[in-house]
């Protein structure tokens, strides 16, 4: 058996368990009585002659070809371990392996070539079937959640996910399908059935969607786009008797179809603590066009910009607005328009209690921007440093923002001028928790300036989760 | 209603007069409303001009889902809210309008017993005659029910309804009837209100109640809307004192007011 020296592995970029393939587990050190076989392969040219992937049991071999394609054209050893890696990484992603091994030999057989290699990644596919099960109380109400996972069901990376809540108060279930290209993981297909219900306490309202959607998700040079069609039948009810009439006249059944367009550039280093890169996202929904009672056209969008200072702290500045433009006449829903105000976008207001409202029963607006200014730096005296301590966050705010409805019979200096008057703003600082990749928590203190009539404010401390934040 | 909203309710009420800017919500009249939901809204509309107040009325396509008790009719009262003939007496009486004040207990208890009556027969009988009756169902109740929704929330909701109310007729036994059953049940009903009415203008002689006002709302609605068939129309026609009795009530209510 031949061997590689392990010279050659230095170079390369290999450390933590990004990898996985430690150089140690795939080359054995060359043993004495062996030494007159060892040949230094670093720089010559080599051909990969057999790429296998040992481990497939309904994973349909098509499908890993277009993964693991790139490590044929492979011409020397460094080469070879940076494709395979490529390739391993690839493999990973499409979350149907528990573990995927990387072995590199020198070929052997009958047309084995002298400098041939032969590259076989061991794969461990997922269970066919994962369930889980969870119990959660919140919101005046318990709810048991069963969760249903088929990964890889057909064999190329689809996936099948079922779950069904059953709660005191109301049941919700969600049927979802994810189909991606094969070779192409970033472009896929995602159908969805589901049923969910919404309690909204500051409209006093309460919603129950029942809706399929289709999803087409695509990358586009430095771009990633969603076009999505979605119809939804939304029953809309009072949350007490108490509720405003306002709240009241929106009852009822309307049907939704909706096609929507979203397209985001993001170029931060964390979805959570980005330290450098912005993101914009543009989302517009054209509703009505393909059927249903609805019909508005709504455009929103966000954008944030980061830039690191001194001493690890980090600037930060958002901008989100949005417009919705109800189309023949008919007045917008009260589950369409925009609402402002919470923990994480206007700090110091109370959850989505700005802009128009009835016996305190808020009815979100047709337009609305908001911004947003923070200075986030790492904990005074950096305690639990390079650990538990990189979890949170001190940071100074100020936000501003506004939400009304426009008359759109006046012009686009009117609107400015309307969206300009009454600013909402405050300011304050506090503590941000990073809850995984996804969520984040935020205990502040704050001070809400230019507050109007109607507007619920949080003088003070103010805690707060969200997965958007402004 | 639970009876602590109820009393709340009255609490409330008492303390504020009348105001002019009541309504009253109902489907829309043309395209939507069907036989059992006007004859309700009917009713209030009666009870609420027997005590002189006024009421304007709005139509609105989701009142049943605006009502507190999703049923037809509610009005709006000041910041109030109440649905439903019964409750809507209640309501009124806190505010010192009451048309069976006059009454002694044995009245009150008659009156009552009768209310029931009407509301178990003759409602229920329009129910089963929409829902249950496979034609009128499919020519007229679900086409009008669904007609403010597009395709496909139309059907759902038509159909969802549908099955509602035959359940709810399973459940007090009325699935198994006939529709020719069901016509002899209004004809039993019809007899038993015009031997009580008699030769009086009113149930309980010279002042019209509630239960006039119940009665005038069903048995007009019955006979002014085209339906599958005339039967119905045709058994309370044969009680030829209920039929001067509806004349009577909407010349004196109604015809006066609109001139």
């Amino acid at each position: 058996m031949g061997t590689v020296h392990a010279k050659s592995l230095d170079p390369l970029p290999m450390h933590g368990r990004d990898l996985g393939v430690h150089p140690d587990d795939l080359v054995e050190l060359p043993e004495p009585e062996q030494e007159s076989k060892q040949e230094i392969l670093e720089n010559k040219a080599v051909v990969v002659q057999h790429v296998n992937v040992q481990g497939l049991g309904r994973t349909k071999e098509d499908l890993l070809g277009y993964e693991i394609s790139e490590v044929f054209h492979a011409k020397n050893l460094i080469d070879v371990m940076k494709k395979s890696h490529i390739a391993r990484q690839k493999l990973l992603r499409l979350g149907i392996f528990k573990e995927v091994e990387v072995l590199i030999d020198t070929s052997e057989g009958s047309d084995a070539l002298p400098n041939g290699l032969d590259v076989t990644f061991e794969v461990t596919e997922v269970k066919r079937l994962t369930g889980s099960y969870n119990t959660m109380v919140g919101n005046n109400e318990g709810s048991m959640v069963l969760g249903l996972k088929l990964p890889n069901v057909f064999g190329r990376a689809e996936k099948l996910t079922f779950q069904f809540s059953y709660g005191t108060k109301e049941t919700s279930y969600g049927l979802s399908f994810f189909k991606p290209q094969p070779g192409n993981f970033e472009r896929n297909l995602i159908l969805n059935l589901y049923k969910v219900t919404g309690q909204f306490p500051w409209s006093s309202l309460k919603e129950t969607d029942r809706g399929a959607s289709a999803e087409f998700n695509f990358p586009l040079g430095v771009t990633n786009h969603t076009l999505k069609w979605e119809g939804v039948w939304r029953e809309l009810g009072c949350l007490a008797r108490s509720a405003s009439f306002a709240v009241r006249e929106e009852s009822g059944h309307s049907l939704k179809s909706a096609l929507s367009h979203t397209v985001s550039i993001d170029s931060r280093n964390s979805a959570i603590f980005p330290s450098r890169g912005a993101l914009l996202r543009i989302n517009q929904e054209l509703a009505g066009y393909t059927g249903g009672d609805a019909s508005f056209l709504k455009e929103d969008f966000e954008l944030q910009l980061n830039k690191r200072l001194f001493w690890d702290s980090v600037l930060s500045a958002s901008l989100w607005g949005g417009m919705l433009c109800p189309i023949g006449g008919q007045p917008s829903s009260i589950a369409d328009r925009f609402y402002l105000g919470g923990p994480t976008s206007v700090r110091g207001f109370g959850m989505y209690s700005i802009g128009p409202q009835s016996e305190g029963d808020y009815l979100g607006g047709e337009a609305y921007w908001a911004g947003g200014l923070h200075l986030y730096t790492p904990l005074p005296f950096r305690p639990g440093k390079g650990g538990f301590g990189d979890l949170f966050r001190t940071h100074f705010f100020l936000n501003a923002g506004n939400l009304c409805n426009l008359n759109y019979g006046e012009g686009p200096r009117a609107h400015l001028q309307k969206m300009a008057e009454c600013l909402r703003w405050s300011y304050g600082a506090g503590i941000v928790l990073r809850l995984g990749n996804i969520a984040r928590l935020e205990l502040n203190y704050c001070v809400p300036m230019g507050v109007q009539s109607g507007d619920r404010i949080c003088d003070g401390v103010q805690f707060g989760a969200g997965i958007r934040f402004l | 209603m639970s009876l602590a909203a109820e009393a709340f309710v009255s609490q409330m009420a008492a303390a504020e007069p009348w105001p002019e800017s009541a309504t009253l919500y109902q489907p829309l009249k043309e395209d939507q409303i069907l036989l059992s939901d006007c004859a309700s809204s009917l009713a209030v509309q009666a009870y609420l001009r027997m005590c002189g107040l006024p009421v304007q009325v709005v139509y609105k396509s989701n009142a049943e889902y605006m009502s507190p008790s999703g049923k037809i009719p509610f009005i709006h009262v000041g910041n109030q809210v109440v649905s439903e003939l019964g409750p809507i007496v209640q309501f009124t009486k806190a505010k010192g309008n009451s048309l069976s004040d006059g009454l002694d207990d044995v009245q009150r208890a008659e009156m009552k017993a009768y209310m029931e009556l009407v509301n178990n027969m003759l409602l229920t009988a329009e129910l089963y005659i929409q829902w249950c009756d496979d034609a009128t169902a499919a020519e007229i109740s679900r086409p009008r029910y669904s007609s403010p929704y597009s395709w496909p929330l139309s059907n759902v909701l038509a159909y969802q309804k549908q099955w509602e109310v035959r359940r709810k007729m399973n459940a007090i036994g009325w699935g198994e009837k006939t529709l020719e059953q069901v016509y002899d049940d209004v004809t039993q009903c019809c007899q038993a209100l015009s031997q009580r009415l008699g030769t009086q203008p009113y149930f309980f002689n010279k002042q019209p109640t509630e239960l006039d006002a119940l009665v005038f709302g069903h048995l007009f609605t019955i006979l002014t809307t085209r339906l599958t068939s005339t039967e119905l129309a045709e058994r309370i026609k044969s009680c030829s004192n209920l039929l001067s009795f509806c004349r009577r009530i909407e010349q004196t209510y109604f015809e006066d007011k609109s001139s």
